[in-house]
């Protein structure tokens, strides 16, 4: 199973093999990790023991290692349909899936982006929903920033479809 | 004869207040708790006996609000009330309110609080009970001469002061008599272009000082002691985030020095009750006095490890009119105690506050391991109120056992689901000039204004947590939680499918 986590704005890859070996495929490296039947998760390293906490809250997950913190989103296709219509249609525009703040916005106009690419964060219900790139494309307009309220209507971004 | 208090509000919220109910609990006395709307389910608000709503999250609607706590004391039928720290501890108003609505203010008399809060009449008033006081100008310098000559009466080196000052503008440090004159024509041009205002004025200059309080406490029957020192010199923006005691700049015959004067301090003011006397303490022995906080204090866990008293207890008994016991009157130092206080706040990012639910929470144990919180599992951390979360107080036989507890013990203590200060505060204490006793107010200045902790050499394992947590279903907490009305109030009921120990459904 590959599991994609957004960390600090990058995207990162990892994937759990018989549930208990965590693969890393650009450093070929493989990390040995316990999961205990009442859950908890501890590893063994150079004949060390270490037991890390981990929890998750809808598509956050939280880690601390040794005092250090680390939070992972799960990013997911969550752009909206804009209006009343009831298909992802248009891949040329990118809207709320709910009305809410947006927290992150990682283009700017002129900027080509690939299929699956994050384009802005928006929060809503304590959840931070990840609307990407449905296709490759150009950005045309970027239409809110940082603390903007927005509604499921107004497309956050617009894009110019590169075939 | 004297007798303890049947009920006692507690006006006040998080760490404190529980601190506070423990100790009437201890006492046996029935407690009532205070909450705004945003406490409806806090620690503090379900450990009362009874618990009163008194307003909107807002402080100036709810817990600064003295009307609204005079009304829940009578509602209530409290005798006494008990401020804490922050909040109305140290308003003369609110201490006068309970006292004209006949319940017992567990703390100074209203005078007492009223000049010790003015912190020009109050050294003043210092001065002239014979405590020593910063060297220098009591208001704004008019002639080089008189700089020069107030100069030459303190000894170099010497601080120029903006009047309207703040954030080091306007001020400048002179070694040397020869620097003197252009360094206060530098001032007042800085302070000019910063405030307006270019009157400045001069005081010694203390070079490396430490920040040594003394913990005081007197009684109605004009008993006045000392209960020894604190250090509180590991402070960043002038907030104590470190605290321990004994000192280890604090000799027997300076401890007896400081000591006398603190307790000068505290007959000066006619003070009641437990209160703090802070000095400055520079590098020859040479102490200061700053200003009196009549109240008890955040970091007085550590005095109670050190000397084995409950001086919150102690603040109820005097304020039922007991006088100081013998054996309170002749307590010794034993040991050595650290307290950390846990902020939910970003330390790799300013020091912002940080809000959101604490989704997994587990404390310390252990010999010599004390945590003084006023959060849970659970608990939401609002925008509404100061970011303490918690106190992390370790004791050790002495100060290096006290130093590895303390790693040991902030190692051992986990808060997920929002940003907190335990890797900043298990950097310090571990780093070396920490443990040398090279603890001088610019401490964080000087080693650790860049901290960050990225954590990058961990990130694969913690990706690799991460995948696991969630191919297990992670603990599944759900935002907001159930909330009941407060007689059928069950907290299992808000925590979700999970339970310690117990594998997740």
């Amino acid at each position: 199973m590959i599991y994609e986590f957004i960390h600090n704005g990058e995207t990162k890859t990892v994937e759990l093999k018989d549930g208990n070996k965590a693969v890393f495929a650009d450093s070929q490296n493989t990390i040995d990790i316990n999961y205990t039947p009442d859950g908890r998760i501890f590893i063994q390293n150079a004949g060390a023991s270490k037991e890390i906490f981990a929890v998750t809250s809808g598509n956050k997950t939280f880690v601390d290692i040794d005092g250090t913190l680390f939070e992972f989103t799960i990013p997911s296709e969550e752009n909206g349909i804009g209006g009343a219509g009831g298909e992802l249609t248009d891949p040329s525009k990118v809207f709320a899936p709910m009305p809410g703040k947006v927290v992150k916005v990682m283009v700017k106009v002129g900027d080509e982006v690939e299929k699956k690419d994050q384009l802005i964060i928006v929060e809503a219900m304590k959840m931070e929903h990840i609307c990407i790139a449905r296709a490759k494309a150009k950005v045309s307009a970027v239409n809110f920033s940082i603390g903007d309220q927005v509604d499921t209507d107004t497309p956050l971004i617009e894009l110019e479809l590169v075939e | 004869m004297p007798k303890l208090f049947n009920k006692i509000l507690v006006a006040n919220r998080g760490e404190i207040a529980v601190r506070v109910l423990r100790a009437c609990q201890t006492l046996n006395i029935k407690t009532v708790s205070v909450y705004s709307t945003a406490d409806k389910y806090a620690v503090h608000t379900l450990m009362g006996d009874e618990a009163c709503e008194i307003g909107p999250p807002p402080p100036l609607e709810s817990y600064l609000n003295v009307d609204k706590i005079i009304e829940a004391a009578k509602l209530s039928g409290a005798d006494a009330i008990h401020p804490g720290y922050g909040f109305l501890a140290e308003n003369c108003n609110f201490a006068q309110a309970c006292l004209d609505n006949g319940f017992v203010f567990i703390g100074p008399p209203p005078d007492a609080i009223l000049l010790m809060g003015n912190k020009i009449e109050s050294r003043k008033k210092m001065a002239g009970a014979g405590v020593p006081l910063i060297p220098g100008m009591k208001s704004a310098g008019n002639s080089l001469d008189e700089f020069k000559k107030v100069a030459d009466e303190s000894g170099y080196p010497v601080l120029i002061k903006a009047a309207a000052g703040g954030g080091g503008k306007g001020m400048r440090v002179v070694n040397d008599p020869v620097d003197l004159e252009t360094a206060i024509d530098g001032a007042k041009r800085e302070a000019k272009s910063a405030f307006d205002d270019d009157t400045v004025y001069l005081e010694k200059y203390i070079v490396d000082p430490r920040h040594i309080e003394f913990q005081v406490f007197a009684d109605s029957h004009g008993n006045a002691i000392h209960v020894f020192e604190r250090e509180c010199s590991i402070q960043r923006r002038h907030q104590k985030i470190i605290e321990e005691t004994p000192s280890v700049a604090v000799t027997p015959k300076l401890r007896k020095k400081m000591g006398e004067a603190a307790v000068a301090v505290t007959k000066a003011c006619g003070y009641v009750n437990a209160g703090t006397v802070e000095f400055l303490l520079d590098k020859n022995g040479k102490f200061y006095f700053l200003e009196m906080n009549t109240r008890i204090q955040v970091e007085h866990p550590v005095t109670e490890e050190v000397v084995g008293v409950d001086l919150v207890a102690e603040q109820i008994k005097v304020a039922s009119g007991f006088p100081l016991s013998d054996k309170f009157k002749n307590l010794s130092q034993r040991g050595h105690a650290i307290e950390c206080r846990i902020y939910a706040e970003d330390a790799g990012n300013n020091f912002m506050p940080s809000i959101g639910k604490i989704l997994l929470y587990r404390e310390p144990t252990g010999p010599g391991v004390r945590v003084d919180s006023g959060v849970r599992q659970d608990s939401e951390i609002g925008i509404d109120y100061d970011p303490i979360m918690a106190k992390l107080i370790v004791w050790g036989e002495d100060r290096d056992m006290a130093i590895a507890r303390m790693i040991k013990a902030l190692r051992e203590y986990k808060i997920l689901g929002i940003k907190q200060s335990i890797k900043y505060l298990a950097d310090i204490v571990a780093h070396e000039k920490y443990k040398s006793g090279e603890t001088y107010t610019d401490f964080i200045d000087k080693n650790f204004a860049d901290w960050s902790d990225d954590g990058a050499d961990n990130i694969e394992l913690a990706l690799a947590a991460a995948a696991v947590i969630n191919a297990n279903g992670g603990q599944k907490v759900a935002f907001g939680s159930n909330r009941q009305s407060r007689k059928d109030y069950n907290p299992w009921l808000s925590i979700g499918p999970w339970r310690l120990g117990e594998k997740i459904k």
